[in-house]
């Protein structure tokens, strides 16, 4: 082989990854009849596309994964950039606002979790351009922490939990990864293993407020409350004043109105726009005061208002229950009886939390506060 | 809406940087229209008697960038503690956070970028407040552009930003600037340091930057990676503004030494992250029990101070001018004229911390009266420690009388006179004056305790102090206390007029220095 020769076959190894698909991309999800499968193998085809820089072919594959998944943010805000890039800037502003606009009406998780669960959205292309650098850095963990992270926060346990254990081969003592595959095992409901990790990373690093939360909900699960209740508790003191909603929301998984109702009014002042902390102030203030009642919108436009208007008599448990269309909501509707029904029919009540406890996830704030409701009813 | 958080010392790091941090300071002002907005400007480590880099370049800046400025300024003994541990002079995770943790609580974003850069929102009617104002929560960039250095050097008008700004529109487009330079993730772009958006909230809660990065780079992108961790994407603000840098490499700064560069560990800081949290500074994060001095230049300036101090002991001069000489035969006369004396003897004091203990040992009443008096006035609230064993008793209960030993442990800054006793203000000056015995002695008085203070200073600092106390000597030039106060003071040379030396204390001679200096002699 000549010289020149060589040097391009060299160079074509280190650019070959950046044109080739990623190697978990799929050809066959292109036809997949789940919009969701084939949008999203459209989006990683269009990428690769873009990066062999046949831009208007990318455009016409981020449409089509466009068809499939109409509120796919990932692939609207690189549409927008490659029309602005292409000179088309007037039309590439709709695209870049709405992908903002997308990805800020999904729903933060719960505050006083592990930062993973409050992202919400595909993360197509975190995962994608993850697996990208992975094909660079082979010896860092943070391609497969971070890859690893964008799954669970999918839902999608089962492969982040690889991710994770491939980092952890990389770096065994990471406290952090052996954290995090504890969430992503107590999300397949290996609450057992789940609690061994959380043990693992709690015994060298005690002072981690999501850690002990994530070990909190496995030991619920496994309905060892009283170990579930230390760690809530040990949270609560790590946790700063200034993080009240995380204070608000362990207080409620402790069933304690009392500590959890000035968290709650703090944060849900901060932050007037999260309808859940709305919720639960108000829910905090009615367990403490049965008499109280909050002013609802007269016609609730979605969940969780539907469950400040029952509170509020502007809803009926029926009506709540139309609207509960996922096993979550139901589990959330039937916490939200079992405190209407404590002050008048405390059987009703003690049958509404058991509903929880047997229906809803253990990682739900509701699932925590029903067993501390039962273990005091 | 938003704090800009940046960071410099009063140096020449890289290129014309005077020029380079005008244009960008009276950008970054321009694109403001919140009064909440704010520049936090950490002046790291400059040297105590220097001013601070943005009051060193004040004259260059617009009225709005004076206005939105706030400079705090980390002093050489509050970075003492690391010096040993890193090459570099400015460290940059704890100059960030030490603005982040005293940053505007009101404002809801904070704005990591550098004193180069100047951001052009894309749509000229939007200013960047309203920007971050209409962008959801998240975690932003933007490219940086790069700017030829002969455009901004030889086209831009420091005071006029908003003529910068729409050359940079016209240029944009007529040069080809707009080269968007990708990155693997989680850093998106090349050179991301230069625009990062986070949510004030965010940064508190991720702990800051990792104060453990000492050894300059990479620290833009310790923060993607945890950022990306935390907030599971990096968007970008690409459709609302460009980020253009002024282009500095004709001379590469101190940093920066091509192949030979020490930096911090790229794969530790960047391919290893594998949380946003960093517990072990949690408590400690921006140093929050440490007393920064904050400093404005739109009120109470060093110029201010240095005025209303002088107008309080001094009148202006009566006469045009007034005249005093070098000729050989005057080399023993002492005489001096206070009044012109006294303003370099301030100006060599004003940037010093207002809690600074001064030790003045004068044999001059008046020049202690005087001295006091513009210290007040100049606005400093630390005490004026006089040795009872200098024998000068002023009647002023601001001065603090004490013995010399206990006092040298409470002094953070010396003041050495040696004048007449016997001089009077309105005596001629430097006409052949003869020393009477009065003199000598309080001269006698005022050498010992100086000879002794310097000597001694690295042993009797203050409990806990680290770096060593500049001594300023008044009347020690063309004079038989030139020597004196050379051989134990590290000094310049410096015009006779100003009559004030100052430096810090020489570290004691060797056998070999003295023996080499006796041969010498001999």
């Amino acid at each position: 082989m000549s010289k020149p020769g060589l040097l391009q076959s060299v160079i074509a190894n280190i650019a070959a990854p950046w044109r080739r698909p990623p190697s978990t991309w799929n050809a066959g999800e292109l036809e997949s009849p789940d919009p969701e499968r084939r949008g999203r193998s459209l989006f990683r085809l269009a990428r690769t596309k873009m990066r062999e820089g046949d831009i208007d072919e990318a455009l016409r594959l981020f449409d089509q994964a466009l068809e499939a998944l109409p509120d796919f943010a990932d692939a609207v805000a690189i549409k927008a950039e490659l029309l602005d890039m292409k000179g088309r800037s007037e039309e590439a502003v709709p695209f870049y606002e709405r992908s903002r606009r997308l990805w800020a009406e999904q729903r933060a998780g719960a505050p006083d979790r592990s930062y993973v669960f409050r992202q919400h959205g595909r993360f197509t292309f975190e995962v994608e351009a993850y697996e990208l650098a992975l094909a660079r850095i082979r010896t860092g963990s943070f391609p497969l922490f971070a890859c690893g992270n964008a799954l669970l926060a999918q839902g999608h346990a089962v492969e982040a939990l690889l991710c994770y254990e491939r980092a952890q081969k990389l770096r065994p003592d990471n406290l952090d990864i052996k954290a995090m595959r504890g969430e992503a095992l107590s999300l397949q409901g290996r609450f057992k293993d789940a609690v061994e990790a959380f043990d693992q990373a709690l015994a060298a690093l005690p002072k981690a407020p999501e850690t002990l939360n994530g070990r909190a909900i496995a030991n619920a699960a496994l309905g060892r409350l009283e170990a579930a209740n230390a760690d809530w508790r040990r949270q609560l003191e790590l946790l700063p004043a200034h993080q009240s909603d995380a204070r608000g929301y362990v207080a409620l998984r402790l069933a304690d109105y009392a500590l959890a109702l000035p968290a709650l009014e703090d944060a849900a002042r901060r932050h007037p726009e999260d309808a859940y902390l709305q919720l639960y102030r108000l829910l905090a203030a009615r367990r403490l005061d049965p008499a109280h009642r909050a002013e609802a919108a007269a016609e609730p436009r979605d969940w969780p208002e539907a469950l400040m208007a029952f509170h509020a008599g502007g809803l009926t448990a029926d009506g709540i229950l139309e609207r509960a269309g996922t096993p979550d909501r139901q589990a959330e509707a039937a916490f939200h009886f079992g405190i209407a029904a404590l002050g008048t029919d405390r059987e009703a009540a003690v049958r509404h939390f058991r509903e929880v406890v047997q229906s809803g996830r253990a990682a739900l704030v509701e699932y925590g506060a029903a067993r501390n409701e039962l273990l005091r009813l | 809406m938003f704090s800009v958080i940046i960071y410099g010392r009063n140096d020449s790091h890289g290129y014309n940087l005077h020029k380079r941090a005008a244009i960008s300071f009276n950008a970054l002002a321009e694109v403001m229209s919140d009064p909440d907005d704010e520049i936090l400007f950490v002046d790291y480590n400059t040297p105590d008697d220097h001013p601070t880099f943005p009051e060193a370049i004040h004259d260059t800046l617009t009225e709005k960038a004076k206005k939105h400025m706030r400079i705090l300024r980390v002093r050489p003994e509050q970075h003492a503690h690391l010096k040993s541990k890193t090459h570099l002079v400015a460290l940059e995770s704890q100059s960030r956070n030490v603005a982040l943790r005293r940053s505007n609580p009101r404002n809801r974003w904070i704005l990591y970028t550098n004193t180069d850069m100047l951001l052009v929102s894309r749509n000229p009617k939007e200013s960047l407040s309203e920007i971050l104002g209409s962008v959801p929560d998240g975690f932003y960039q933007i490219p940086r552009f790069e700017l030829p250095e002969m455009l901004w050097e030889a086209a831009f008008d420091r005071r006029d930003p908003a003529g910068n700004l729409a050359k940079l529109r016209d240029w944009s487009v007529r040069f080809h600037l707009n080269q968007i330079v990708h990155n693997y993730m989680p850093m998106k772009y090349d050179a991301l340091g230069d625009f990062q958006a986070v949510l004030r909230e965010d940064m508190f809660a991720i702990h800051g930057f990792d104060e453990t990065m000492i050894l300059g780079w990479h620290c833009d992108s310790n923060l993607a990676a945890r950022m990306a961790l935390y907030r599971g994407r990096v968007d970008t603000l690409i459709d609302k503004a460009f980020g253009y840098h002024c282009d500095h490499t004709r001379v590469a700064a101190a940093n920066n030494k091509g192949r030979k560069t020490r930096m911090n560990d790229h794969d530790k800081y960047i391919w290893d992250v594998t949380t946003p949290y960093l517990p072990a500074q949690a408590e400690s994060w921006g140093w929050p029990d440490l007393e920064i001095e904050e400093i404005r230049l739109d009120r109470e300036t060093s110029y201010e101070r240095f005025t209303k101090g002088l107008s309080q002991v001094m009148p202006p001069s009566p006469v045009p001018f007034t005249s005093t000489s070098i000729e050989w035969h005057l080399f023993d006369d002492l005489s001096y004229d206070l009044n012109h004396t006294l303003p370099f003897a301030c100006d060599q004091v004003l940037t010093y911390p207002r809690d600074t203990n001064i030790m003045v040992v004068a044999s001059r009443p008046d020049f202690l009266s005087r001295f006091a008096g513009a210290w007040r006035g100049m606005g400093f609230s630390g005490s004026i420690l006089v040795p009872s064993e200098s024998a000068m008793t002023i009647d002023d209960p601001s001065i603090e009388q004490g013995k010399f030993a206990e006092q040298l442990r409470k002094t953070d800054l010396f003041v050495f006179e040696f004048g007449l006793i016997s001089q009077k203000l309105e005596d001629p000056v430097r006409t052949g004056r003869e020393i009477n015995a009065a003199d000598k002695r309080q001269l006698k008085l005022v050498e010992k305790l100086f000879r002794e203070a310097a000597s001694t200073e690295g042993d009797t600092r203050p409990v806990g102090r680290r770096t060593p106390r500049r001594f300023i000597g008044v009347n020690v030039i063309y004079n038989k206390y030139w020597p004196v106060f050379t051989d134990y003071v590290g000094a310049n040379i410096n015009p006779f007029c100003s009559q004030v030396l100052a430096g810090l204390p020489l570290p004691p001679e060797s056998k070999t220095d003295k023996i080499f200096k006796f041969r010498k002699r001999a």
